[in-house]
């Protein structure tokens, strides 16, 4: 009974993810300067989000190895860690696609993008110290220690350090409320950094209801430059014309203009933003979510079970792996 | 071949080939579980076959008069 429950709950799994993917081409709208690029935030983030998952379940698992002993314990954490990794690893290819499509480049070492490469760093060096050790009682150990040592990473290099960084291109505002998407203020005259772009502030003048500020937007490298002009609206408090930066779909915004001071609030304006405010969209990504992580228990449990009768296959012929 | 990028169809080109790749993942999941979960019960069968039936004996005392037996345990290997 217990064994067909099981099966049918893998086909449903199976089916689960299907009707994501049908719902992400076909549910999910287009997204407002992003066109179909945006839809691949249905597949980023909950792969983003299992593997975090992965790697808290490997760190309990390894906590548990060490307390009690049990090298079942052993298996499921390092099953995890292996599903974190494949996971992370998708995150990360996924997330290269959107930066290829809003950046122009695959890979720029934005904050986001470097916190998860050193990520995956940190657990391939944990397989590595476990291929590098023989003596199986001891393997097991130092993985757990390790993988301890390796979750206490995680949440900073996850969730922290692409958050405190000044300069992320990364479009946080669009999930996560409380996120600090504050912009940039700068006098007139003065530079500043938004995302990898040098900007600085040419002038700020009044225009009837509009404030305009001239901004000379340089490349990366400083190879070549652009002057953008966003405006803002006085009576609407806020944003009217966003040019988008030159080579890429993100959009230089006016939040705020203090024209008696002389200084101007820029921010960088993710295509993104506020993706999730549509339904259809929410209701794909929740879906999403709960199917990915099904998926990864379903994953864990089969990795487990390899693991384990490679361990009992290679005890009956007496080696130890 | 060329009009399978265009706008209108590429949209269903890109879920055709997202639904095969996870068509073909899921299989291989399925197969790899039903092999390592077939690879481990025919494990344990062995390991039950393998286990060796504990002995057991019965001691009796023959120096006494009345020959009762005293005790009896299990002897393991």
């Amino acid at each position: 009974m217990a064994q067909r429950l099981a099966q049918i709950a893998k086909l449903t799994i199976g089916l689960w993810l299907a009707g994501v993917a049908v719902a992400m081409f076909l549910v999910v709208p287009q997204y407002e300067g992003l066109g179909d690029a945006g839809r691949i935030v249905i597949m980023h983030v909950p792969t983003a989000w299992v593997s975090v998952v992965a790697f808290t379940v490997s760190a309990v698992y390894s906590a548990l190895y060490l307390w009690r002993g049990n090298p079942r314990h052993d298996d499921f954490a390092l099953a995890a860690a292996e599903c974190g990794f494949l996971f992370t690893a998708l995150a990360t290819v996924t997330g290269m696609i959107f930066s290829q499509v809003v950046w122009g480049v695959f890979w720029n070492w934005d904050p986001r993008q470097t916190s998860i490469f050193v990520l995956l760093l940190i657990y391939a060096a944990l397989f590595a110290l476990r291929a590098a050790i023989d003596d199986p009682a001891r393997r097991r150990q130092l993985g757990a220690v390790y993988a301890l040592f390796a979750f206490v990473t995680m949440p900073f290099l996850v969730f922290v350090a692409p958050r405190v960084a000044d300069s992320t291109l990364h479009p946080n505002c669009a999930f996560i409320q409380s996120s600090q998407c504050d912009g940039l203020t700068l006098g007139v005259g003065q530079v500043g950094l938004l995302g990898d772009r040098k900007v600085q502030l040419i002038s700020l003048e009044q225009q009837g209801d509009q404030v305009a500020a001239e901004v000379i937007v340089s490349e990366p490298g400083l190879t070549s430059e652009a002057t953008l002009v966003p405006t803002y609206s006085i009576s609407a408090g806020d944003m009217q014309d966003r040019p988008e930066f030159p080579g890429m779909r993100f959009q230089l915004g006016l939040e705020g203009a203090d024209l008696a001071a002389g200084t101007a609030l820029l921010n960088i304006e993710a295509p993104g933003t506020g993706l999730l405010e549509n339904q259809r969209t929410l209701f794909t990504f929740m879906a999403a979510n709960i199917g990915f992580t099904a998926l990864f228990i379903w994953m864990l449990n089969v990795r487990a079970n390899l693991l384990g009768v490679q361990w009992a296959l290679a005890r009956r012929q007496g080696a130890w792996a | 071949m060329s009009n399978l990028f265009e706008a209108g169809v590429a949209i269903y080109v890109a879920m055709v080939v997202t639904l095969s790749v996870w068509i073909g993942i899921f299989m291989y999941l399925w197969r790899i579980d039903s092999q390592a979960r077939a690879l481990k019960r025919e494990l344990e069968r062995e390991l039950q076959r393998e286990l060796p039936v504990a002995p057991t004996a019965t001691l009796t005392r023959v120096s006494e008069p009345a020959a009762q037996p005293v005790e009896s345990e299990v002897i393991e290997k």
